[in-house]
């Protein structure tokens, strides 16, 4: 059963880790965006820094992920996940800082 | 919605109920929550870009409740995907069918719907 498949479940499942990160970093750039304006306060500042640390954070997880997948079997990742589905709301709320400042 | 909210924070009841699936359907698990993750990330940047590229729409503060309505819509995506993550899992390991859900189509439908809106306002603002 686990020599049908060597390679390639693994590896797109890395590569899907990899690409959401690239869709996070799009949003935790647009979230940041207002602090590189004129006229930026500290508000600004804090949400950028906390976009740009929860993107971080996104991608630390997706590399945390990678010695799992690469390990036979693959480990499971529970709590990775719903860490990443955590951090994600959370940009949500992030973003409604944003708009309503 | 959220009924396997349990197994959220005792991780160990998924690994003794049942049998460890073959790990290719764990990972094509794993692959649909991370596409449902960047469904909800798309959503959330949809509402970012609205309120910062956005004109001023006819009716007041459309573009904040356009924008606003994104990412509620993005924050509950990200939180239903792995709520169906979890569901998928354990029901792969029971053995028993897919968890069913009407999600796709009322995200869909919303989706639909605020497109028509905001499209109306757009022509709207360029007629009037």
């Amino acid at each position: 059963m686990t020599t049908r498949d060597p390679g390639a479940s693994p590896e797109r499942t890395r590569l899907a880790w990899r690409r959401t990160g690239l869709s996070a970093a799009a949003v935790a750039l647009l979230a940041a965006r207002p602090a590189v304006h004129p006229g930026a306060g500290p508000a600004e500042w804090l949400i950028a820094g906390a976009a740009l640390g929860g993107w971080a954070a996104l991608a630390a997880l997706a590399l945390h992920r990678a010695p799992g997948l690469r390990a036979r079997p693959p480990r499971p990742a529970p709590r990775s996940i719903r860490a990443y589905a955590l951090i994600t709301a959370a940009l949500a709320v992030l973003g409604g800082l944003v708009v309503m400042l | 919605m959220f009924g396997g909210l349990r197994q959220w924070f005792d991780p160990e009841s998924a690994h003794t109920e049942g049998t460890t699936p073959d790990y290719r359907f764990s990972l094509a698990n794993e692959r649909t929550f991370l596409a449902w993750i960047r469904t909800g990330l798309a959503l959330i940047a949809g509402g970012l870009a609205c309120a910062q590229f956005l004109p001023p729409l006819p009716i007041a503060r459309l573009r904040e409740i356009i924008a606003i309505a994104l990412l509620v819509l993005g924050g509950v995506v990200a939180l239903r995907a792995v709520d169906h993550w979890a569901r998928a899992e354990r029901a792969m390991r029971l053995g028993i069918d897919l968890p069913r859900s009407r999600f796709p189509a009322v995200l869909a439908i919303t989706v639909a719907i605020g497109a028509v809106l905001l499209v109306a306002a757009v022509l709207y603002r360029v007629v009037a």
